[in-house]
This record gives C-alpha cells, structure tokens and sequence, in this order.
C-alpha cells in the first residue's frame, strides 16, 4: 500500500505545482482568474451556510432521538448480507435528495464514530463517488422542459446502488 | 425537495424521541448543530475557496480544455449520435472534463447548454438516448480530488485524511463505466421493444 499512500498525499501539491507553472509560463491573466475562481468558491462555500444550518440540525436531531441508531439496527441483518456497514444508513438515505442533507449526515458519521472508522471510511468512498441523484436528473431534465425521462432514474440509481455495494467491498479490500 | 428533506427528519425526530423519551437530548442537538453548521461551512470555505481558484487558472491556462480533447475518443463510444451528427459535442465535451476535475458548480450550467442543443435537434417529446446518458454520467462524475471530502476528514481529527483518494478514484471511475454501459444497454432494449410494436 506504500505506493498508493504516496500517490494520494501527491495529488494535492502537484495540482498546485502545475498551477504555479501555468502562472510562471502564461501571462496575469491565469492569476487574475485564480483570484476570481477563488472568489467564486467563497461565495458557494458562503451560500451553503443556510441550507447547511437547517440540514445539519435536522440531521443531529435524527441521532439525537435515536432514529438513526433505530433505523441503522432495523437494516443491519440485510445491510450486513451486502457487506454495507448498517451505521452509514443515514447517509444513504439523504445522498439522492441533497448535497447539503449528505454533507451533514456525512460529518455527523465523521464525529460520532471516528474518521478512520470502517463506516466512516466507507461513507467517505460514497461521497466521493455519487452525486444527488434526483438533484441532478431534475435540474437537466426541467431545463429543457422534458418529463418523460425514459430509463434515467432506473439507470441512476442501479448507478447509485453499484456504487454503495462497490465502495463497501472497496473498503473491505483497501483497509 | 430541500423543506421535504428537512420537514421529514425533524417530524421523525421529534416523534421518536416523543415515544423513546430523548427530548432532552433532542432539545441539546438543536442547538449543538446549529452551532455545527457554522463551524462546518468555516471548515470547507478555505478548501472551496482555493480549489476554485486553482480550477479557474488551470481553465484560464486551457488544461481543462486538453483534458477534454484527451476524452473525445471515449465520448464517442457513449454518445454515439451525437457524434455522428455533431450537435452539442462542444457543450458535452466540456461538461464531462468539468466533471472530471469535480467542478461541479461549472458542470451544471455546460450540461444544460448540452440538454438544449439536444432538445432543438431531437423530434420527440421525450429524453433521447444521449440525453438520458450524459444525465446519469452526471449522477456518477469522476471525482479526481475530492476536496470536501478530505477537508472534513481533517477536520474531525483523521490520522490519514488521504487514505480514501485512491478507493474513490477506482470506485468512481468504474461508476462511470457501469453507468454509460447500463445507459447504451437500456437504450438499445428500447430501440428493440419499439420495432417490435410497429
């Protein structure tokens, strides 16, 4: 795993490494949009706060009433079959509906049992790899005005259910 | 779909812990994630803040348009009408390398110029099979840094923060590869059940 461990802690200083390239052999101009694109970033990071306010308190409260821990119990003996650790269930629930509900339940995964953790490690590889399904089929689809969809939500979500199965059995191999 | 989210978790929250008797801890929560979501947003802005500006200067410098052209070839397999009659190529081009590069703030607005070029050359009504596809490869975008991700996982005090870079990659870069095949499968089935009403 030496090599893989490298590779990881590579990736974030080359892009900034081939960013301090493009910058030296380009003109300002590469800067300047640097400095706008970071600009941008802020603002979404600071467009978050309301959704995230609202989600993250909701999200607390359905662990702090003991639903989470319900609902995980209620799904271990079937989650367990599939390999799928039965504590990231709140976030598969919130992972199609919505980024900030996601993000939430993920950070709260992250506090409660520990960032190293088998679950957490799990809920991590999920993150990175799906997106909010309904989110997005709606948000293309209403742009142009189409509701007959055909097979994008069946195909979505076999998508989705693929990616869960394969990152639990991903984190069983890697760690 | 946001309030229906929120209005369900806090209804069954309130319910359960009604019936397990948790109000108390129900009641700290609240104000606990309140407090948690500020903390939250502080934690990613710095990562969100700098991620954007490196992912505009590498646009600027036009890497993000190499790694599109280096994507054509593979593109060609997945949208193969598209291709043959040259609409929105441009536009889906972009939109996957946006993807790529987990830009998904820059992604959305390219997909929906590719889904209204698709929808003023196409006869029907409904989705057409490149539509449905580049749909779904957007619900499984490859994530070549995650740096929510990594940020949140420093954060919360992880003694590798980096360790889930390499599994993401694989997982996600197969997602993709599931949902394109998934999505020229579905097509041609219905390509064959409609012949077969006529």
């Amino acid at each position: 795993m030496n090599f893989t461990e490298a590779l990881s802690s590579a990736v974030l200083p080359f892009v900034l490494f081939s960013v301090a390239v493009c910058v030296l052999v380009t003109d300002r101009r590469t800067f300047d949009s640097f400095l706008s694109g970071a600009g941008d970033g802020i603002k979404t990071a600071a467009g978050l706060l309301p959704s995230l306010c609202a989600l993250v308190v909701a999200v607390e409260m359905l662990f702090a009433s003991g639903f989470a821990e319900f609902a995980a119990d209620s799904l271990s003996g079937v989650l367990s079959h599939l390999g799928i650790p039965s504590e990231i269930v709140p976030l598969l629930i919130t992972r199609p509906v919505s980024g900030s509900a996601s993000t939430a339940a993920y950070t709260e995964l992250l506090d409660v049992f520990g960032p190293d953790s088998p679950a957490a490690l799990a809920a991590s590889v999920i993150m990175g790899s799906s997106d909010t399904v309904i989110y997005v089929v709606s948000v293309y689809f209403s742009s142009v005005g189409i509701t007959k969809t055909r097979h994008a939500l069946p195909a979505a979500f076999a998508t989705m259910l693929f990616c869960i199965l394969f990152s639990c059995f991903i984190c069983r191999r890697f760690f | 779909m946001l309030g229906k989210c929120f209005g369900a978790m806090i209804f069954i929250s309130f319910v359960f812990a009604l019936l397990t008797g948790n109000m108390s801890a129900l009641s700290g929560a609240i104000l606990d994630g309140a407090s948690k979501a500020v903390t939250l947003s502080i934690s990613l802005s710095g990562i969100m803040c700098l991620w954007g500006g490196v992912m505009s200067a590498l646009t600027a410098a036009g890497i993000t348009d190499a790694m599109s052209r280096l994507l054509r070839p593979v593109l060609r397999l997945a949208f193969p009408n598209a291709f043959r009659s040259g609409v929105a190529v441009g536009e889906i081009t972009a939109c996957v390398g946006a993807n790529l590069l987990g830009l998904g703030n820059a992604a959305t607005p390219l997909a929906v110029a590719a889904m209204k070029k698709m929808r003023e050359a196409s006869l029907t009504a409904s989705a057409t099979d490149d539509m449905v596809t580049l749909t779904v490869l957007g619900t499984s975008s490859f994530n070549l840094f995650p740096s929510t991700i990594i940020a949140l996982r420093r954060a919360a005090g992880s003694a590798d923060p980096y360790s889930v870079i390499v599994p993401i990659w694989i997982t996600s870069a197969l997602c993709c590869v599931f949902s394109v095949t998934l999505c020229r499968i579905l097509a041609s089935l219905s390509h064959i059940r409609r012949r077969q009403k006529r």
